[in-house]
């Protein structure tokens, strides 16, 4: 007799064996993946009584999705100590969590006022200072976490969803706020207003090949990118302003490759370095792109997740997918860390 | 709050599935819910009045208890082991349930304060195993801490109580991974800011219809289980001020006017919620609702640790006289679109024995939920009744959840009605504020304008007509007359109107002009020989409107007062400009009084007097001669 098999089953089981495949044909990864995901559903509300598997995720072979620490509907985001990549600094609606040993033991670094951090960065030059991004303001430590004290001076409307920190000079920081890109050339004492907009910027990124270039994706105004290391800023003219764009991702190893997603954007992939751009939502449920990322150990693939779907691989840049893993979830982040 | 979750809308979801899951389980009826109407007038004997405090606290533990039944564990939670524990019988059989309800912990804060409740009335009685089963819920389960003022009270007042219970433990031993010192310190900060914040500008989440029980319970809880003398003196006080802030916007026990937060039920069915347990708890004037509103078995669990201040008692009973009550509150934090972290919220409530009208200025004041005004009328027995009447410009959007939220934008609005918001996103909803819409009250007369930008989602009003209106006429003058209760009211729209069904009775005025507004004059019937002569009256005050290029008012009212009103500009009385900012104090009116920034609240009534100094943590009690 044949069991029957529910769809999603069947297809997180081609998704593991279409994983295994690609692994087989890849170096062995060089990071673990750990995903922020909230599986509770739609309709979950805080101080639900169902028990909710929320939480970070580690994968270390891209099949297989093990919780890590404490369910919890609401970690943002993730980024890991530069000395001890198994210590992890999660921005979760408790506030900072710093979360040893791959995630498994967790500490509140933050006090009741800092609240719903959206991002988090290690600078790698100062590696024991972190920054962090909160509804009003920037946080920074410079003890790896143990104290924290508010910087922005220069910063009007405080709302900051993303940081990140330049990878080639102690104290340089960009942040995507409520009304545009800031920067800070001191460690977070000035901060300066280097690109406005109008509504907040969800993600800024620099690129793995030319220190001197970031994009930044935005709710109102698009795409914008700098070719001098964060001073100046010029629109993406190929990137509509239509829609909230929730993220952006670089290729590390193909540096003309691009990938972005948002809110009723799809999947949008250019090899062009961002002249054109090609749709690569067919065989994705919906056009509301929670998270999009490139595998930085396996080339040609292509992670998206889709608003309340299960998280959707692709090992052909998004020509195909599968789902993954999840049966339904916002996935807040993808993250990649150093395995140690 | 919140798809995930984000909200805080989570609360009265979660609310309504205690009270029916509470309902479903009451096989037994409940007494006051389900019997006859109390007498409302004031107890003036202190004992009795204490001794009927009790009597309805000691029925609130009785019902809860019994919904425990023999031989159905799964039927004894959380709220039947504090009752029971309360009423001091079945430890054995609490302990036993709590060692396996610590098992699977579940509901974040909410989950909180009532394990901290069950902790400390079981402190004598719990046995070991069920003391290290709590104690092992503290390591392994992580509570959400929240997103909002309610959620943050709930969260740090049992973490203080807990820390304090377990003090001088290490990191380890607590699911934050902070030691029992740090948490405590941490706790009390945020305490003594909230209360800073409260007391100096403004409550945050104010006058909500259900929220209210969780400050409520929260300082309960610090009054009776701080060991701290100052902050249990804190705890106790703070629960004289939300009671004080209580007493004095209700009818009959029912909240009137504004509210930061009340929802679908409670905006119609006035009575209907967890503040009416607080009316007839404290007050005896009302019934409790059903299943005493969920949460109320928390407080009635300590309730005996707490006597309401007389002059509190006084002012939620005495309506010989109509009184104005002036209060600025604050908005929940902003995160966007705002140059403010708590824009200030200037409310005032008109109250008399047959009616009351409260509002607030206007405008996205909180997210969702707000209620910026109506006008209650006394009804004999409040239950299913729906005896009130307002308008509301209806509003939502991403912009407004944004501004509440730290949230992504674009699902919020559709999320919200997944969360127990259901007609967040309806055209025909009759709750939210509008950043469209300004109100301004003086006495019982209200004028709402609103100029609604041209492509707004909705452009229209809703008026909303009450089933158990005694009489509704529509005169040719353009007033709609009505009766509710011994109230006589006069709704007057600034533009055409057709009239739509609601489900559940009534009517929605749906007037569909981008500029457009509400004039209420409500008065009482026996200030009329004959409902004619009210019309009559109304029809003789001078009324000038226009709704081009902006909605404007001219009005007198009938009490003689001539309100000109335009759309974006400030109200003037007779003539002289109001200025919102420098007029409102915390508190102004004959039973509440504070200044901005005091850290003081001044409670009067009669001869009698009570002055929370916050500043130096006193409560001082005098009785003029």
């Amino acid at each position: 007799m044949q069991l029957k098999q529910p769809r999603w089953l069947r297809a997180l089981l081609l998704a593991a064996a279409g994983t295994a495949a690609a692994l087989a044909a890849a170096a062995e990864p060089k990071h673990d993946l750990y995903v922020c995901a909230n599986v509770s559903g739609q309709a979950q509300v805080m101080g639900s009584r169902v028990a909710s598997p929320s939480g970070l995720y580690r994968s270390v072979d891209r099949q297989t999705f093990v919780p890590m620490g404490f369910a919890h509907i609401r970690l943002f985001t993730l980024t890991h100590d530069v000395r001890e990549p198994s210590t992890l600094f999660l921005a979760t609606l408790d506030g900072v969590v710093r979360a040893r040993n791959h995630g498994a033991n967790w500490r509140i670094m933050t006090g009741w006022d800092m609240t719903e951090p959206k991002s988090i960065a290690f600078d790698p030059n100062a590696p024991d200072r972190i920054y962090a991004g909160l509804p009003d303001g920037i946080a920074v430590s410079t003890d790896r976490g143990q104290t924290w004290r508010r910087q922005n001076e220069g910063i009007a409307r405080r709302y900051t969803q993303t940081i990140t920190v330049d990878r080639t000079r102690a104290g340089r920081v960009l942040a995507g706020t409520e009304k545009g890109i800031f920067l800070t050339e001191d460690g977070a004492k000035t901060w300066r207003l280097v690109q406005p907009t109008d509504k907040t910027t969800y993600d800024l990124r620099q690129s793995p090949h030319d220190p001197k270039e970031f994009f930044a994706v935005t709710s109102s105004d698009g795409a914008f990118r700098s070719r001098d290391g964060g001073a100046t800023w010029q629109p993406v003219p190929s990137v509509p302003k239509e829609r909230t764009l929730h993220n952006f991702d670089y290729d590390r190893r193909e540096a003309k490759r691009l990938v972005y997603g948002g809110w009723g954007t799809g999947v949008q992939l250019s090899e062009d370095g961002g002249a054109t751009w090609t749709d690569r939502t067919a065989g994705l449920p919906n056009r509301e792109i929670w998270r999009v990322a490139l595998d930085p150990d396996i080339p040609g693939r292509l992670y998206a997740a889709p608003y309340q779907q299960p998280l959707f691989v692709s090992d052909d840049l998004g020509a195909t997918w599968r789902p993954l893993h999840f049966e339904k979830a916002i996935v807040f982040d993808l993250v990649f860390v150093p395995r140690s | 709050m919140n798809p995930a979750t984000f909200f805080p809308m989570r609360f009265s979801r979660f609310l309504t599935g205690v009270v029916f899951g509470a309902l479903a389980a009451a096989a037994s009826a409940q007494p006051a819910f389900t019997g006859p109407m109390p007498a409302r007038g004031p107890v003036n004997d202190a004992s009795l009045r204490r001794n009927q405090y009790l009597e309805r606290r000691a029925e609130v533990l009785a019902w809860r208890s019994a919904q425990a039944k023999p031989g159905e564990p799964a039927t004894l939670g959380l709220a039947e082991a504090a009752a029971k524990l309360a009423r001091r019988e079945d430890a054995a059989a609490v302990s036993e349930r709590v060692i396996e309800l610590m098992k699977k912990p579940t509901g974040d804060m909410f989950w909180m304060f009532p394990v901290a409740c069950i902790s400390y009335l079981g402190r004598d009685q719990l046995t070991p195993a069920a003391k290290a089963a709590i104690r092992e819920a503290w390591r392994t389960y992580m509570p959400l801490r929240g997103d909002t003022e309610n959620h943050w009270v709930m969260y740090y007042t049992s973490l203080y109580l807990m820390a304090q219970l377990w003090p001088d433990e290490p990191g380890e031993r607590w699911f934050n991974g902070k030691s029992s010192a740090e948490i405590s310190a941490e706790a009390q900060a945020w305490l003594l800011d909230w209360m800073k914040l409260t007391t100096t500008i403004g409550q945050g989440e104010y006058d909500c219809t259900h929220y209210i029980g969780e400050y409520a319970i929260s300082m309960l809880y610090l009054a009776t289980w701080a060991q701290d003398p100052a902050m249990r003196q804190r705890g106790r006080m703070m629960l004289d001020y939300v009671m004080a802030d209580y007493a004095v916007d209700t009818l009959d026990g029912i909240y009137i006017g504004a509210h930061a937060r009340t929802d679908d039920r409670q905006v119609l069915e006035k009575w209907n919620g967890l503040s009416s347990f607080f009316g007839w708890l404290l007050f005896g004037n009302c019934p409790p609702p059903a299943a005493y509103g969920g949460w109320g078995l928390y407080f009635a669990a300590a309730a005996d640790h707490y006597d309401l201040p007389e002059v509190v008692y006084r002012i939620g009973t005495d309506r010989s006289g109509p009184y104005t009550q002036f209060e600025r509150k604050r908005t929940r934090h902003r995160w966007r679109n705002s140059d403010v972290r708590n824009a200030p919220v200037y409310k005032q409530s008109y109250v008399t024995a047959d009616y009351a009208l409260g509002s607030d200025q206007g405008g996205l004041l909180q997210p969702i939920q707000q209620h910026s005004w109506d006008v209650t009328w006394a009804v004999p027995d409040p239950r299913g009744v729906h005896n009130t009447m307002f308008s509301v410009q209806p509003h939502y959007g991403a912009d407004e959840l944004m501004t509440y939220f730290t949230e992504m934008p674009d699902y919020m609005p559709a999320s919200v009605t997944f969360q127990g918001k259901p007609t967040y996103t309806a055209p025909t909803k009759l709750l939210g504020g509008s950043p469209y819409e300004q109100i301004f009250q003086r006495d019982d007369a209200l004028v709402s304008l609103t100029k609604v930008p041209p492509g707004t989602t909705f452009e229209h009003v809703n008026g909303f007509f009450s089933k158990d209106l005694a009489k509704l006429e529509e005169d040719a003058s353009g007033w709609i007359f009505a009766q509710g209760g011994r109230a006589y009211l006069a709704y007057r729209p600034l533009a055409p109107y057709t009239w739509q069904p609601i489900e559940g009775g009534g009517k929605r005025l749906y007037s569909e002009s981008r500029r457009n507004g509400t004039i209420l004059q409500v008065a009482s019937a026996s200030e009329f020989k004959t409902w004619d002569d009210f019309k009559a009256a109304i029809r003789a005050l001078p009324l000038t409107l226009a709704t081009d290029p902006v909605p404007r008012v001219s009005f007198t009212t009938l009490r003689g007062r001539k309100l000109e009103l335009a759309y974006g500009a400030a109200p003037k009385v007779d003539g002289r400009t109001i200025d919102h900012a420098k007029e409102w104090k915390l508190f102004a009116g004959p039973y509440l009084n504070a200044e901005v920034g005091s850290g003081t609240l001044t409670i009067t009534h009669g001869r009698l007097k009570r002055v929370l100094d916050f500043n130096s943590v006193t409560a001082t009690d005098t009785v003029n001669p």
